[in-house]
């Protein structure tokens, strides 16, 4: 080895060196990027984000929802007062799509949701700053005992909702709807605001824990009970499965006669 | 079937000549009544029978024509064969007979998954079993099944017979013979010498028709009218407990809630009569006046949840609107009119129950239902 071969390996490691600094610094930050973010989220509870949370929503009341319930929740032309009705009826109308509703009718439709989920707490935020109210449900909502869940569906939701989430029919053209579209957020918020027609369930009459319960199960049902027939057939028991059978059954016993009376 | 089948309906009877070109079907048939003949001994109905036959059964016009092809059936009956080379006829005896065989197949995969599978009723065994059970059964019944339809379609001789049916009325001669018996059995019971037997007779027997009038009024016309139908569960201190038992706090519900409440006795939550509506809406929205508003309490008013109509259970509650929905006949009661029927068949309102908080804050009934829960029946009216 000479003395500038020497040299340049030193000037070399002297380049890695900053190489590996530059490498640590952008990991860092990545790192940072990667799992700081929900920590800094996750501060949005303190005041300051709170407010913050109430005076966007309130920007979002005022453009998209105050021409109905006025510019002060007051209600008015064809809406009514939002003054305590709480975060969660904000949740359950607007996302799943019922707020703003586009037309007068009987009963808000399910639609395509207009604001983000970011958007909604916002908004929530705004109507729970003002008068209180259910609040928005947080955590993991479906996590309940699906067993328990299933009964208390059985004796509270099923005789509007049907016994599998399938909705039914109310007075003058008003109806259950049915619960397959439903995220678990919607379904504990509907429980705890009682939207519309629905009654309210609130926490001393069904427990937090059994509202979980519930939610498990309507997502169950939605996405995990099995269909051993094959096809559901909205799950309206011996209805629409004695009418296929009627029709798919007796037209092919009648094209199998048919066949066997037909000359060789 | 070949020409025969063209649309030519049968010959017309034509007496002696058909009977003579007629095949071995029409033998048979035409043996038979003198077959009869020998054993009843009667010649006279032997030779209607015989006519009947005669003109019912007629060979095919075109007889004299049949075809010379490969016949499977050479006995000279009506009988037509098809129209199948015997390389085909052969091919199709071997489907049919795979068929006969698919279903033995069957028969035994059955069996042998009876025998040695392991059935699994809600316990760890083979999940495979009931449908290989199904599989099995539907393999042999099809394979017999389809073999018999493809046997007749294809290998089977292809015939048509016209059977008409033969004349009704029993003959004149036996229509005499009863007339005669009903005359002399009639002569035998002396009534026509009796006239106060007639008499009696009519009385009594149309006395009778009116027995079974009273039935139409119900046999518990006096038994049990105060007790079983008119009475449930409810009793005064009987506290109202929701179906997995515990008792319902006075707070528990908010307002627009609902809860389905039994009374907290043995077998309560089981007891058809006995359910019943706890709702809680605004006091001021409660609209009863009278006893039915000291029936209720803070807002909280308690219906029987047994339609007026024919008994389905009401829980369907619009908290807007207070209505009761009943799922059935649509029938509609407003809750916060006394339950009053507001739409539908029904024609009563829900019966109310009364109701108090304890010193424990749970709330209890103050006694029965004023009136018979759910569906009229004779004795109420």
């Amino acid at each position: 080895m000479t003395s500038t071969s020497s040299a340049r390996a030193s000037r070399r490691s002297r380049m890695s060196g900053y190489a590996v600094l530059l490498l640590a610094l952008s990991l860092v930050g990545t790192l940072y990027t990667a799992f700081g973010a929900p920590a800094s989220q996750a501060q949005d509870a303190s005041p300051s984000n709170q407010s913050m949370a109430v005076k966007e929503g309130r920007e979002l009341y005022l453009t998209g929802c105050s021409t109905c319930h006025g510019l002060n929740l007051e209600g008015g032309a064809g809406g009514p007062s939002l003054i305590g009705v709480g975060g969660a009826s904000v949740v359950f109308q607007v996302e799943s799509g019922r707020m703003p509703l586009s037309a007068g009718v009987q009963q808000a439709p399910r639609k395509t949701p207009k604001y983000s989920i970011a958007e909604i707490d916002q908004l929530a935020a705004y109507i729970q700053a003002n008068g209180g109210g259910p609040e928005v449900p947080e955590g993991d909502l479906a996590d309940g005992d699906l067993q328990l869940g299933g009964a208390l569906f059985r004796t509270n939701c099923a005789s509007c909702h049907n016994f599998a989430g399938s909705g039914g029919a109310l007075t003058y053209g008003k109806y259950a709807p049915e619960l397959s579209q439903a995220s678990a957020r919607v379904i504990y918020s509907a429980m705890q605001s009682g939207p519309e027609s629905m009654p309210r369930y609130g926490d001393n009459q069904l427990l937090p824990e059994e509202k979980k319960a519930i939610t498990r199960y309507i997502t169950y049902l939605n996405e995990e009970a099995p269909n051993p027939g094959g096809a559901g057939l909205g799950r309206y028991g011996p209805i629409s499965e004695g009418l296929v059978a009627w029709v798919v059954g007796i037209t092919a016993m009648v094209a199998l006669t048919l066949w066997i009376g037909a000359r060789a | 079937m070949t020409e025969n089948t063209g649309g030519q309906p049968p010959s017309p009877p034509t007496g002696q000549t058909s009977a003579e070109a007629a095949g071995s079907i029409r033998d048979r048939l035409a043996s038979r009544p003198s077959d009869e003949a020998d054993s009843g001994g009667d010649s006279r109905v032997s030779d209607v029978n015989e006519n009947a036959f005669q003109q019912t059964y007629s060979a095919p016009a075109d007889e004299g024509q049949r075809d010379a092809g490969p016949a499977v059936d050479t006995s000279g009956a009506l009988a037509e064969p098809h129209e199948l080379s015997e390389a085909d006829a052969r091919s199709a005896e071997r489907k049919v007979s795979a068929l006969f065989l698919l279903s033995l197949v069957g028969v035994i995969g059955f069996v042998a998954t009876y025998v040695f599978g392991e059935p699994q009723f809600g316990e760890p065994g083979n999940a495979a079993f009931t449908p290989l059970l199904g599989v099995f059964m539907a393999l042999a019944l099809f394979g017999i099944g389809a073999g018999a339809v493809l046997w007749a379609k294809l290998l089977m001789n292809d015939e048509e017979a016209v059977q008409e049916r033969h004349p009704f009325g029993s003959d004149p001669k036996e229509r005499a013979a009863t007339a005669d018996a009903l005359k002399q059995g009639f002569g035998q019971t002396n009534l026509a010498r009796r006239p106060l037997l007639i008499g009696s007779l009519a009385l009594g027997g149309g006395a009778l028709a009116i027995l079974p009038i009273p039935f139409l009024f119900g046999l518990g016309r006096f038994q049990n009218k105060e007790v079983t139908l008119a009475t449930t569960g409810w009793a005064e201190g009987v506290r109202l407990i929701r179906q997995n038992g515990t008792p319902v706090r006075l707070g528990d519900l908010v307002i627009g809630a609902v809860e389905s409440v039994y009374p907290d006795v043995e077998h309560g939550t089981k007891r058809a009569d006995s359910p019943a509506l706890l709702i809680r809406m605004r006091p001021e929205e409660l609209l009863l006046e009278g006893q039915p508003a000291e029936w209720a309490y803070q807002g909280h008013v308690v219906y029987s949840s047994v339609c007026t109509h024919l008994g389905c259970p009401v829980k369907l509650y619009e908290q807007q609107t207070h209505h009761l929905f009943c799922p059935c006949h649509q029938s509609t009661f407003a809750a916060d009119e006394g339950a009053v029927p507001i739409f539908g068949p029904a024609a009563r309102p829900l019966p109310q129950l009364a109701i108090s908080v304890d010193e424990d804050g749970y709330f209890v009934a103050e006694g029965d239902f004023e009136e018979p829960i759910g569906p009229s029946y004779w004795e109420r009216g």
